[in-house]
């Protein structure tokens, strides 16, 4: 990986993730709802592409699905035998904390747990325990307390935005079971938002894939076109 | 003379209203295509509520850099003070080609290119956008700078004008007129395009937290900037010799736009901020309409400012046909309105705003019905200007996961009946598409019969989209709620949060089939522009339109003038005798 990077921002990631999504065929709500998962995991310092771009690659190579059902009353799986796509178990999982004050939801093998996270994030969700242990036996705890607090509780080595394939437990907040190892980093959204207005956010190599997937709402230009489909004359004196 | 600038500053008046009876137009009446086509500004159009800041705030503006040669070209920085903070226009001028002066998005260089930064730059600062300012879309901008943006000269105007004031002369008030404007914007970005500060920067600042007016700012110091310069080229020529342009002159030059499709799928795209805007101007209209007894303050405004928007609009001359018998037909219709308030003595009935709007209604055509309503808040400051500050969103839409699906067939059966009643089976009914073009993301409306590009249609077919979930309701349990139905059928999640927004905010959806045959994009262009201010509306087809910003419009040393808010209808300035 190398370590350029441009800045952009947050709108840029509303207009070009929503579009990116659409890329893929996602649906045009589940898009903008992903759209606005990257903007939450911008505004809390991470690069949202090199999160995305694993949930976006799933859909496009068909490795992930959004068809979703209830195996249970607290299970959601993928009916396709595939990762259950983050596109769509982001928003199943913020609608259903809307309806379920004290009871658990698992979501079975989400191919980008953490935009999951990030879409309760956007729905401002508090109280809540997100945790799940991905393809690579990495556990992650995320705590969401009040006033756009939210910790991630862990002792993996890797970055929680490259986490894959994870089967997510989401339950009210219990603030027992912190192994005496793990590293607790602490964030506030509304803080680190604030920074982010001041800066940009930082974007690395993924970003490029990303856009690629955006290009393809995209239409090729030709003469007809450029001449017809947006008023003005190519050459405007007076 | 301004006719309006003799009357009274202080404009109290008599709040004698019918309380909770408030006449709110029906959004079916009010979000329709052709009657958003015909729109007009008000006094709580962006550029209004923005110059009246200025003035009650006392903002300072100070040009604080011009390195320009004698051709003009170089950099400025203007600044505008405000009492919390500065933000400054930096300038760039060159010579361009004639054959590449476009006003279209993919042009790639421009007569000027701006940006307004967020405080006052640094020489580094100014370093950096001499690299990336003049590049446009193809710079890259920071959280420093608010908005950027370019113009074009009207080359005869600017050449016109500076050969006068050269001379000792002032420019000729005729062809002064038929422009309006010095330079003309072709595009003004803000709220992060291009790497600049997201509007969320904005939000707790009061002097820019109202729409666009960060924007318009810019436009305004673009305005300022142009009348500067071409006075500046004239000293330059002329020496000794050259004069000023006069007072009532230079307020008279505005600042033009070129405006096509870009603002199209900003409307759609923002449900929320579209109710908030119309609903303001709606309940300004209720208001209005309520009062019993106006104060003779109101009535002598609303006269002088009849009079004076038909002088206006005999002044308003495009070469669009259609614009044109609409003209014809609106000068026709407002001098009938003014003798039929004066002959039946309507001001001095009960509910005079009442009546007039009713009577224009039943009477005369969408063009004289809007200017109306834009007449009859003019007077009413005291009523209704504090419904500005509510002409913002800082939320979005929101899904209701919990909502049945008996509520959400309520929903559509109640605001979007003219949505379930086209046929989408009729090949007129989806005969546009909506889409970006790969030449600079631009907006772009294609023909399904002969454009490329249908599959990567922009999703702003709301009607179609809602008769399609209409459609699919009809075999659902009405008591399975909305989440559910998401889930299983996630294409339609996007409509649903719309229908559900439209339900708490019911002036939020055009109420129109944006991809029939017959619609005009032009519509929604006038409609926006009109809540920013805009006059002069200047078709040149169905896609685009050119109109003046800022004309009549106090420059910033006749921000205390007494008269600085009086700018609604521009008329033709007269030259100063000898």
């Amino acid at each position: 990986m190398n370590n350029e990077f441009i800045r952009i921002s947050l709108n840029e990631i509303l207009f070009y993730f929503t579009r990116a999504g659409f890329g893929v065929n996602a649906p045009i709500g589940l898009s903008e709802d992903f759209a606005r998962s990257n903007v939450w995991l911008a505004e809390n310092g991470f690069d949202p592409s090199s999160c995305s771009y694993f949930a976006l690659d799933c859909l496009d190579n068909r490795k992930s699905s959004i068809i979703a059902n209830f195996s249970d009353r607290n299970t959601i799986v993928c009916s396709d035998k595939k990762y259950l796509s983050a596109f769509q178990a982001s928003v199943v999982a913020a609608d259903w904390i809307t309806s379920n004050s004290n009871d658990k939801l698992k979501i079975v093998n989400v191919d980008s747990p953490f935009l999951v996270l990030a879409q309760l994030g956007v729905n401002l969700a508090e109280n809540w325990q997100v945790e799940w242990s991905d393809d690579k036996g990495d556990r992650y705890l995320i705590n969401l307390k009040k006033n756009e607090n939210w910790e991630i509780v862990s002792n993996s080595v890797n970055l929680i935005e490259h986490s894959k394939g994870a089967n997510i437990l989401i339950k009210k907040l219990d603030f027992t079971g912190v192994d005496n190892n793990e590293v607790i980093k602490k964030f506030n959204t509304k803080h680190c938002r604030e920074n982010i207005l001041q800066t940009g956010v930082e974007v690395k190599d993924m970003w490029v894939l990303v856009y690629e997937y955006f290009s393809r709402c995209l239409v090729k230009s030709n003469a007809r076109s450029r001449e017809t489909g947006a008023g003005a004359g190519l050459v405007d004196n007076d | 003379m301004n006719p309006l600038s003799d009357l009274p500053s202080n404009n109290s008046m008599t709040k004698n209203t019918k309380s909770n009876e408030l006449i709110l137009r029906d959004p079916s009446k009010v979000m329709r295509l052709e009657r958003m086509g015909s729109s007009f500004q008000t006094r709580l159009s962006f550029m209004r509520t923005l110059i009246r800041r200025m003035s009650t705030d006392k903002w300072r503006f100070e040009r604080l850099i011009s390195d320009i040669d004698s051709e003009g070209y170089g950099v400025s920085v203007y600044a505008a003070h405000t009492p919390e903070r500065t933000y400054s226009l930096v300038a760039f001028t060159q010579s361009i080609p004639n054959d590449m002066r476009t006003d279209r998005v993919i042009a790639e260089v421009w007569d000027a290119t701006f940006s307004l930064y967020d405080g006052v730059p640094s020489l580094e600062d100014i370093e950096y956008l001499s690299k990336h300012t003049p590049k446009q879309e193809a710079g890259r901008f920071r959280p420093s700078e608010l908005v950027l943006a370019r113009a074009n000269k009207s080359l005869r105007l600017f050449e016109h004008i500076a050969s006068s004031l050269s001379n000792g002369e002032q420019p000729d008030i005729d062809l002064l007129a038929s422009v309006g404007y010095l330079m003309r914007t072709t595009a003004v970005y803000g709220s992060g395009k291009f790497g600049c500060a997201d509007r969320a920067k904005l939000h707790d600042r009061e002097e820019c937290k109202v729409s666009f007016h960060i924007e318009l700012l810019a436009v305004y110091l673009i305005r300022w900037f142009t009348i500067d310069l071409v006075e500046t080229i004239a000293q330059k020529r002329g020496g000794k010799k050259a004069v000023k342009l006069e007072y009532n002159i230079s307020k008279f030059i505005g600042v033009g736009n070129s405006t096509g499709l870009g603002m199209a799928p900003f409307l759609l795209k923002h449900p929320v901020l579209i109710h908030n805007w119309v609903s303001a101007k709606e309940s300004s209209l209720g208001r209005v309409r309520s009062i019993n007894n106006p104060t003779d303050y109101s009535t002598e405004v609303f006269l002088q400012s009849l009079k004076q928007a038909s002088q206006h609009i005999r002044e308003w001359n495009v070469e669009d046909e259609e614009q044109t018998l609409r003209i014809e037909r609106l000068r026709v219709e407002v001098d009938k309105l003014e003798y039929w308030c004066v002959t039946n003595d309507i001001l001095k009935k009960m509910s005079p705003w009442d009546i007039i709007y009713k009577f224009v209604e039943e009477n005369f055509s969408y063009e004289c019905q809007e200017l109306t309503v834009s007449l009859l808040l003019e007077p009413h400051g005291e009523l209704i200007d504090e419904l500005a500050d509510t002409m913002l969103a800082t939320d979005g839409t929101v899904f209701d996961s919990n909502m049945q699906l008996k509520e959400l067939t309520n929903i559509l059966n109640e605001h979007y009946s003219w949505a379930t009643k086209i046929d989408f089976s009729s090949a007129e009914s989806q005969h546009h598409f909506w889409y970006y073009s790969e030449d600079k993301l631009e907006p772009r409306f294609g023909s399904i019969d002969t454009d490329d590009g249908v599959e990567q249609e922009m999703p702003l077919a709301i009607a179609r989209e809602i008769s399609d979930l209409h459609n699919k309701l009809k075999t659902f349990s009405n008591t399975m709620c909305t989440g559910e139905f998401a889930m299983r059928y996630p294409q339609f999640r996007h409509i649903i949060r719309r229908a559900q927004n439209t339900a708490i905010r019911p002036y939020a959806e055009v109420q129109d089939n944006l991809l029939n045959k017959s619609m005009r994009p032009l519509d929604l262009l006038r409609f926006k522009l009109a809540f920013f201010g805009a006059s002069k509306f200047d078709p040149k087809s169905d896609l685009w339109t050119r109109i003046s910003m800022y004309q009549g419009a106090p420059l910033p040393k006749q921000l205390n003038d007494k008269d600085h808010d009086n700018w609604a209808f521009p008329i033709k300035p007269i030259k100063e005798i000898r």
